[in-house]
């Protein structure tokens, strides 16, 4: 009983049904504005799940790339080329494409499946392959299956783990599946296989060894990657493009954000979250300063200041935000759980978009307040007597 | 400020509207009221009493006159000056007007908070005035666990707990039944007198009235005297009597008169010898409390005229002028007719004599 009288607090307390209507819908919000933005991020983070998981420092691509499932085609002499520049230690060709993936148990159900190839001998895949790995795809016709993708490409992850061999048609070509690595999918691709260079063209027999896809360039150790990009960009002609990391990364992010409608979709329903919540508390707060109007009148007659009564209801919006913001984040954190398990997509949530989504219900919640004040202005202390 | 009265009114004019919506409500309002007076500000529905009472509560900013409340001039005053000044004052609502989603406690604290009080102070505060007026056992109920007498005394509570200067209520007793109503003006009154606030109350309840120490009159947004309400509510309630139960009329009028000869005859009448007169009256005659008190004012008055004639000397009533007026007017009645007998002259010069006046000369007809 120390201290000011918690006069927002205790007005919400008093309207348990009101409050709690409130705190379920800000709830709502705060869910949906979670699921939307944390789908928007997993799509950015899966879409990049290739470009982080090789180990490269700088990518080579053909200008016409636009995102890495639809690559184009540069010839394979640009990328030795770099070889002779100061601080490149080694390069990998890197070859992709997708190709008809036929269900090994059910072989009428075929479905598209990234194929990349590499060759062996290079490096760059060790984070997603392990040494038996490398070794095992220079036998012919022998691949690695990601065993995070979707189940439609049927048990192989059951078949493997239980110890049995497993072979499937790729692009009609039988290929035995040696083992598992590990990446997931994302909006682009359900799943993968790696194998050589050599096995890539079995299965692709129009492509040529010539033509690659990507370019993976590693520096020597303390080499500063926008410097020799520099440098390469100085040498080789402008049919390639030289990309860092975060840049290459960055061009696949963009193309799903901007150039598909699918970034922009999860973007807009943020925001209708936003708008949802804002409209709620809106409606909540009105109410509640309608429903007070004498009393504030009385407490202006008192000789409290605008100030204050503005200070109250921005405190009951503040309040609603927190009670709202839990339960909806608890809410939202099943479903990532749950989510995640059915699309494979990394859907987790982050401290750092928990304290973004906070940040957001408050103001969207102090917006509410704000608007719900031009209510206050009927406020005449004359109107007590 | 130590000798400027609390509240001090000239010449206040307030209207509302503009142009030729503008309606007048205040005429010319004057008013002076010290430190431990309790005013009672009445007045037909309209007349203005509110909002009066809004000004000088600086809830609103005069328009006109001086309008000067606890040293500073409300004339046109800023809404940071008017904010301050309503710190300074206890407000006494219609209804309540206690925060619902209060307790009784806080209530009284956010009056107190304004004054920057806190902490064990504030609770000790609390405590004392709600001991004061008796909601001691209720500080943490909320008011729609009171009946309405308890309410109204907590909104007292909360006008009196920063010891005001002033403190304006506004039909206090309106929604409460009449002994509750009794007990929040007496309290109003004690706890007034006790801190030497100026008390303005506005009210419509004639069965409050003896509290004040003064009563101001508004009607049609003018002021009037006392004596020509209380004659004209007077003569209208008579004459309602008359009208519709002449009988009891004749009855009480009949039993003033032969009180006024019996009982007055010696002049000197004490508060007991009253006390056993109501008594009587009550008891022997069968008469209701109402009935007894309108006989005993109706031979007051019988009593007055005479003792206040007799001591007309050391009591002003009827100084020079008035007496003048008073024997010009019973001539002015005796022509009333047209003739003026020589009966009524002698009549005239009878009371003229009994009343120790200077019989002047009647104007010749």
């Amino acid at each position: 009983m120390f201290g000011a009288v918690p006069l927002g607090w205790l007005q919400l307390k008093a309207q348990k049904l009101r409050l709690f209507a409130a705190i379920l819908g800000i709830t709502f919000a705060v869910i949906l504005i979670f699921v939307q933005l944390e789908f928007r991020q997993a799509l950015f983070i899966s879409a990049v799940r290739y470009h982080t998981a090789m180990d490269y420092d700088l990518a080579m691509l053909s200008p016409k790339t636009d995102f890495m499932v639809s690559s184009k085609q540069f010839p394979r002499s640009r990328l030795y080329q770099v070889l002779g520049i100061d601080g490149v230690a080694s390069v990998t060709s890197v070859y992709m494409r997708l190709v008809s993936w036929r269900n090994p148990v059910d072989p009428a159900n075929a479905r598209n499946i990234l194929a990349i190839g590499f060759d062996p001998s290079e490096p760059g895949f060790e984070r997603l392959l392990t040494p038996q790995q490398i070794e095992a795809i220079k036998i012919p016709d022998q691949v690695i299956f990601d065993r995070r993708g979707r189940d439609e490409y049927g048990p192989v992850r059951e078949l493997l783990d239980a110890g049995e061999p497993v072979s499937a048609e790729i692009n009609d070509r039988l290929v035995n599946i040696h083992s598992m690595y590990q990446v997931g999918t994302s909006f682009g691709l359900d799943g993968g296989v790696i194998t050589s260079d050599l096995n890539f063209i079995r299965i692709l027999p129009t492509r040529r060894k010539a033509a690659i896809d990507f370019g993976l360039i590693k520096l020597d150790p303390g080499q500063d990657a926008a410097e020799v990009q520099a440098r390469i960009r100085a040498v080789i002609p402008g049919d390639v493009r030289v990309l860092t990391r975060e840049e290459f990364m960055d061009l696949e992010v963009q193309y799903w954000n901007k150039t598909t409608p699918i970034g922009y979709i999860f973007a807009f329903g943020a925001v209708m979250g936003l708008i949802v919540g804002l409209i709620i508390v809106y409606q909540i707060l009105f109410a509640d300063v309608q429903d007070h109007l004498k009393e504030y009148a009385t407490l202006k007659a008192m000789g409290y200041s605008h100030g204050y009564l503005r200070s109250v209801v921005l405190q009951e919006a503040i309040i609603l935000g927190v009670l709202g913001f839990f339960p909806g984040m608890g809410i939202a954190h099943l479903v990532f759980t749950r989510g995640a398990d059915a699309t494979r997509l990394p859907l987790e949530m982050t401290a750092d978009s928990a304290i973004a989504v906070f940040i957001l219900t408050v103001a969207m919640c102090a917006a509410s307040g704000l608007l719900a004040l031009r209510k206050l202005k009927a406020v005449d202390p004359a109107e007590v007597f | 400020m130590s000798t400027e009265l609390p509240i001090a009114l000239d010449d206040v004019s307030f209207s509302f509207g503009k142009g030729a919506l503008r309606k007048q409500i205040l005429f010319d309002i004057a008013a002076h009221i010290d430190g431990g007076e309790i005013i009672i500000l009445t007045g037909p529905s309209g007349s203005g009493k509110t909002t009066l009472l809004t000004l000088i509560g600086a809830l609103r900013s005069a328009q006109q006159g001086s309008v000067r409340v606890l040293g500073k001039q409300l004339l046109n005053a800023s809404e940071r000056t008017l904010m301050k000044v309503r710190r300074q004052i206890g407000y006494i609502f219609q209804t309540h007007n206690l925060l619902d989603s209060l307790t009784l406690h806080q209530n009284v604290q956010m009056a107190l908070q304004l004054g920057g009080v806190k902490g064990r102070e504030a609770n000790e505060r609390i405590a004392t005035v709600l001991d004061r007026v008796g909601l001691s056992d209720h500080a943490h109920k909320y008011p729609r666990e009171l009946s309405g007498g308890q309410k109204q005394r907590a909104g007292i509570a909360r006008a009196l707990v920063n010891r005001p200067q002033i403190v304006l209520a506004d039909e206090p007793t309106a929604s409460l039944d009449k002994q509750s109503g009794r007990d929040v003006v007496d309290l109003i009154q004690d706890l007034a007198r006790e801190d030497g606030s100026a008390v303005i109350l506005v009210t419509h309840d004639n069965r409050i009235l003896d509290v004040a120490d003064r009563i101001l009159h508004l009607e049609d947004g003018r002021m009037k005297s006392l004596s020509e309400v209380v004659s004209e509510g007077t003569s209208r309630m008579l004459n309602l009597l008359e009208k519709h139960d002449p009988n009891s009329a004749n009855y009480l009028a009949t039993f003033a008169f032969a009180l006024a000869r019996v009982a007055y005859a010696d002049s000197e009448v004490s508060d007991s010898e009253r006390d056993e007169m109501r008594r009587i009256l009550h008891e022997v005659a069968k008469l209701e409390p109402g009935e007894v008190e309108f006989i005993m004012e109706l031979s007051m008055m019988q009593k007055r005229a005479r003792s206040g004639l007799d001591n007309r000397l050391r009591n002003p009533a009827l100084d020079e002028e008035r007496a003048r007026h008073f024997l010009d007017s019973l001539y002015a009645m005796a022509r009333a007719d047209g003739v003026t007998t020589s009966e009524e002259i002698v009549e005239i010069e009878a009371i003229a004599a009994e009343f120790g006046l200077r019989a002047p000369v009647p104007a010749a007809d």
